[in-house]
């Protein structure tokens, strides 16, 4: 039986390719993103661990920042004499570090990262921790020396004598490259600047008795964490953070983690599509070889095998399949991750191939998912050929499986598809963001489950639609290539299903997206007057000698700042809530207009003073005049007044639970040292727009981290920011159909092979080959529209209920991105045409009176 | 014996009567000394308005003659005429055009496309070429072939019989020079075998179409009005107006004596 199945595996291995692909695709996805990560984590894990100081001092980390804004926290810098002194310290010395610093050389080109990544300024303290060495040059020595490392001044091509102007919170100051450092370990893309002690205190922090930190080596004998001890025991266990090498390690590669995280999960992300998209493949190809071997496996069971053997015989086949598929996909995980890699490298980072790390768990997950992916897909197929009589050796049956019918599907998927619908109903209706979420999730799955399972159903209404005109544009050829995807309607939905649930995705996602983008159009017209903003494409905060240039620009008449802050409010039914609250100066009517329920701006805006939104307010038993116990970052805490409770729309997004606003003088009271994330900015009388829009721009040249935007460009800055999230998506859409097409070429080629016959027949009485190609094409082109279609129809649902998630959160707006679904219809059509060119090739080229003589 | 191709005029037009004609045609499989003749320099005039049955034992030929007169395979040698054009050399897409708009066919099996009902599979010719039926004479051939009532039936709805007249009403229906018929009863029963022979006989008679039928069913033959007996891949006899009792005398000398009569079969 072994021997028979080894036979067939490889008699058919030709149809089995494509279904390899299917499991190749998937296995490289895991393995891929597998090793990219462990890769990548490692090498961190090794950087961080060997530049981490035995034991570093850090000021105490108060609340989480949601959206930055721009304070740097800092300590005493003589803490570390006091440090020198106790016992077990062999070294104690300042660090003062700054994480978004600007740096542009003579002609205001940007000499930072391009990438995102940030550019750090330091304090050149060399030690055999560091990760960089001087290679050539001198350390830097005065307030107008600074080093650059290689990478940056490569790619730049700043040398040693060049000046540069380096634009720190406090303010810009010019440094000249005395020297070039290179890094000894792996770079992770950022840029590096050095300056001496002093000058990173003073220009950096904007202090010469502050610190970020104090990094203490242990003498001779002492631990780390015994050291730990003593620092704390000396500073006091609670004013202060003490952290060991490898914990200082362990939460840098966590900080690192988020961005290692999303990497992999999209990456997860890819893999699981493949994974998807790749189970209709091969449950389709297993189906059918089954349907073509019913006489074969008749004449085995006529000749003795039992159930078990043809069922085993099957499985054994998947079994080689999925070991075949996963050690290629294994290989070619290891390319892509070689590849990622290389991406990697020509954004910055600094990785060798050559390190790459392949761990136990991922030849594991390789083969658990390849293997595990084909036996599942071949249980139901195998257990079907089980089921064949031996009297299928004798009669000459059509094809099995064509007639069987379709109730028990239209039951399960009824049933399915009503807890899926209900479920969807039940998003809509909710009114908790996260109880919608998870119906939204549970019913996105269900419904996607019955669409799969009734999709046969649907094959014969939604087809003979779609390929009603068929026969009047495309006569006798589109009557029959409309009818053959009626043929086996069980195939043409499975085939169809692979393109479905990409195409479900991005229609559930661009509906979200557009609906989301109008709500901010909507919100932004509503909410913001004024003429320009200036502010950074990321959101990031920006030092203040930034406003002070744009308040003296001429014509800017009304400037007024924004600022982020952190703080949590205790409410009075007791909750402490962290949230971000916005600042504003005091003329905010002027560029805004903000519905209050109750109170004014001024009320809002006042000293010690704040506002919040009024659903949030009564949440939590708040009123106007009540006062909150507010804690700010740095540890300050006031008690503020509620001067106003808004009614707006969008109170609530980005982090900023509760909505709250307050005057900038009142957080500049209690958290000093923030920097603007936004200026608002009115045109003087007398100054046109486009006057003063130049003038802003010729005053932001030297500053090339912020950018001037009227309303349209603001808009178009939010748009772009949602529509990476849509460029995802279609990456995703981009790998599901390509298996989508892998699996219509599949079903094409296979049904192709089954009607040559019927081919032959039709090339005797007449058909042309062109004629035939064409009725190949149609046949994948209807296929391929009614997968689109079924697809976008279910995410279109999907993106209603996705909406209502969103109105729960504001976004109140809801919009269908039209142009993308006809270009994913048009999209999928043209997928079809591009599915069908080899089968049809293959049909054409047909002899004819091979084809006839057809067994 | 037939005739060597040498003496026969390339590109001669056939005379008057002749529906297809072939000169010297030959076929071959294979090459060098596993070279096997399936065709060996025959020579055959197909006269119209005729019911021509040509029969042989199984690897007689008797197929690939069929297959070669129809240009649906190549030729080895010698040439080929369809009325006055030469098919021989003829390129795919013309062959193609040939089939669709001069010659009808049946075949012993999977004659219908299984998707499209009977009247659509009778029409399918024509509407590849991209022209209309004429009407009248579709109403008659279904008229005659009783398909009335089953129009619009799928191939698997019907029997074995009526498959075989819906394949005989599509090869009648665009009014073909030839209508070439493989083993059209093979499948059949005795009852539906006489009522397809039946309607081609008609054919012949009351339509004026030409017949070409390949079978090894002396019974079959016997409607014909002229049988050709191949042996070895030559022609080695005709019999006019033959009967069943005659046509399986004839095709007994063929058993067990194959090698004597391929070297003496009858001079034409």
């Amino acid at each position: 039986m072994l021997k028979a199945t080894l036979r067939s595996f490889l008699a058919h291995k030709g149809r089995l390719l494509l279904s390899a692909l299917a499991v190749v695709l998937s296995v490289a996805f895991v393995a891929g993103s597998l090793i990219f990560s462990d890769t990548l984590g490692r090498t961190f894990d090794r950087l961080f661990a060997s530049t981490a100081a035995d034991v570093t001092v850090r000021p105490q980390e108060g609340l989480d920042e949601a959206v930055p804004s721009g304070t740097t926290a800092t300590l005493p810098a003589a803490l570390a004499g006091r440090l020198s002194g106790v016992e077990g310290v062999a070294a104690a010395h300042v660090d003062a570090e700054v994480e978004n610093l600007t740096v542009v050389d003579d002609e205001n080109e940007p000499v930072s990262p391009t990438t995102g990544a940030p550019t750090i300024g330091t304090n050149w303290h060399p030690t055999e921790r560091s990760p960089v060495e001087l290679t050539s040059g001198h350390a830097p020595d005065g307030p107008g020396q600074a080093l650059l490392d290689s990478e940056t001044a490569d790619r730049t091509g700043v040398r040693i004598g060049d000046s540069l102007t380096v634009v720190a919170p406090p303010g810009s100051f010019r440094v000249e490259v005395v020297g070039i450092v290179t890094f000894t370990t792996t770079n992770p893309g950022a840029a590096l600047l050095f300056l001496d002690t002093p000058t990173a205190q003073t220009k950096l922090l904007g202090d010469a008795k502050a610190a970020t930190g104090i990094s203490v080596e242990a003498a001779a004998g002492v631990s780390d964490d015994l050291l730990k001890r003593r620092v704390a025991d000396a500073l006091g266990p609670d004013a202060y953070e003490y952290r060991t090498a490898a914990e200082q390690a362990e939460s840098d590669v966590e900080q690192l983690g988020g961005f290692l995280d999303v990497i992999k999960y999209v990456m997860l992300g890819f893999a699981g599509i493949a994974v998807l998209v790749g189970v209709f493949l091969i449950v389709n190809t297993f189906s059918m070889l089954i349907a073509q071997r019913t006489r074969e496996l008749g004449l085995l069971r006529a000749l003795g095998a039992d159930r078990r053997q043809v069922r085993r015989s099957v499985l054994t086949e998947a079994l080689l399949l999925g070991v075949v598929g996963s050690t290629l996909g294994l290989a070619a995980g290891i390319g892509l991750a070689a590849g990622l890699i290389g991406l990697m490298n020509a954004i910055g980072m600094n990785i060798s191939s050559a390190e790459m790390v392949i761990g136990w768990a991922t030849p594991v997950a390789a083969y658990v998912v390849g293997i595990g992916v084909t036996f599942v897909a071949a249980y139901l197929p195998a257990r079907r050929a089980a089921a064949v009589s031996p009297m299928a050796a004798l009669t000459d049956a059509e094809v099995a499986g064509v007639g069987r019918p379709l109730r028990l599907r239209a039951v399960v998927g009824g049933v399915v598809g009503a807890a899926g619908a209900a479920a969807l109903a039940g998003c809509a209706a909710a009114t908790e963001t996260a109880s919608a979420a998870s119906l939204l999730g549970l019913g996105v799955v269900l419904t996607l489950v019955a669409t799969v399972i009734a999709g046969p159903l649907l094959v014969r209404p939604v087809i003979r639609v779609l390929g009603a005109a068929f026969p009047a544009l495309f006569g006798p050829v589109g009557r029959m290539s409309q009818r053959n995807a009626l043929r086996n309607p069980r195939r043409t939905g499975a085939t169809a299903a692979a393109l479905m649930v990409g195409l479900a995705l991005v229609g559930g996602m661009s509906v979200a997206s557009a609906s989301m983008t109008e709500s901010f159009d909507r919100q932004i017209d509503r909410t913001l007057g004024a003429d320009f903003i200036v502010q950074n494409g990321g959101f990031m905060p920006f030092p203040r000698e930034i406003t002070d240039r744009v308040r003296e620009t001429p014509g800017a008449g009304l400037v007024v700042r924004s600022r982020f802050a952190p703080l949590a409010v205790r409410l009075p039914d007791g909750d402490r809530v962290e949230t971000t609250a916005a600042a504003y100066d005091p003329r905010l009517d002027e560029v805004a207009s903000i519905s209050y329920a109750r109170g004014d701006t001024a009320g809002a805006l006042a000293a010690g003073h704040l506002a919040m939104d009024a659903d949030f307010a009564r949440e939590h038993g708040v009123r106007l005049g009540s006062t909150l116990p507010v804690e700010f970052q740095g540890g300050r805490t006031a008690e503020l007044t509620v001067g106003a409770l808004t009614d707006m729309e969008s109170a609530e997004g980005f982090g900023a639970r509760g909505g709250l606003f307050l005057g900038l003088e009142t957080l500049q009271r209690y958290a000093p040292g923030g920097q603007e994330s936004a200026l608002y900015v009115n045109a003087a009388p007398g100054t046109g727009d486009d006057e003063l829009r130049a003038n802003l721009e010729r005053t932001l040249d030297p500053y090339p981290q912020v950018q001037v935007r009227d309303i349209a460009d603001y808009k178009k800055l939010v748009h772009d920011q949602i529509s990476v999230l849509l460029y995802l998506v279609y990456a995703l859409l981009g790998l599901a159909i390509v298996i989508a097409v892998l699996g219509v070429v599949n079903t094409l080629a296979l049904s192709v092979v089954e009607r040559t016959r019927e081919i032959g027949l039709l090339r005797a009485i007449g058909l042309s080959r062109r004629q035939l190609r064409r009725m190949i094409r149609l046949e994948s082109v209807v296929i391929a529209v009614f997968g689109a279609v079924l697809g976008l129809a279910l995410g279109l649902v999907w993106g209603v209920c996705i909406q209502q998630v969103l109105a729960l959160q504001g976004m109140t707006a809801f919009a269908v991105p039209w142009g993308t679904v006809v270009a994913v219809v048009i999209g999928s059509a043209v997928v079809g045409v591009v599915a069908a060119l080899l089968p049809a090739l293959r049909a054409s080229r047909m002899n004819v009176l091979a084809a006839i003589a057809h067994e | 014996m037939s005739t060597p191709a040498a003496e026969h005029a390339p590109g001669l037009a056939p005379a008057d009567g002749i529906a297809a004609r072939a000169r010297g045609l030959t076929k071959a499989y294979g090459s060098g000394e596993t070279t096997v003749l399936a065709l060996d320099s025959v020579d055959v005039d197909i006269v119209r308005g005729r019911f021509t049955a040509v029969m042989g034992p199984s690897g007689s030929g008797k197929s690939t003659l069929m297959h070669c007169l129809a240009g649906l395979d190549t030729v080895s040698a010698g040439q080929v005429w369809l009325g006055n054009t030469e098919i021989t050399g003829l390129r795919e897409r013309e062959l193609t055009r040939l089939r669709r708009d001069r010659i009808g066919f049946m075949f012993q099996s999977f004659n219908l496309i299984p998707t499209l009902n009977a009247l659509e599979n009778i029409t399918l010719p024509m509407n590849i070429a991209g022209r209309d039926p004429d009407r009248a004479w579709l109403d008659q051939v279904i008229d005659t072939l009783g398909l009335r009532d089953r129009l619009k039936h799928r191939p698997a709805q019907l029997s074995g019989g009526q498959q075989q007249r819906v394949a005989c009403a599509r090869a009648l229906v665009s009014r073909p020079e030839l209508i070439f018929a493989d083993e059209p009863t093979g499948n059949l029963d005795s009852r539906a075998g006489l009522e397809v022979l039946g309607f081609l006989r008609e054919a012949v008679d009351d339509l004026g179409q030409t017949v070409v039928m390949v079978t090894h069913d002396p019974g079959a033959a016997a409607h014909s009005d002229l049988v050709l007996f191949l042996a070895d891949g030559r022609i080695v006899d005709e019999m006019a107006r033959p009967t069943a009792e005659a046509v399986l005398e004839r095709m007994r000398l063929f058993t067990g004596a194959g090698s004597r009569f391929s070297g003496d079969g009858a001079e034409d």
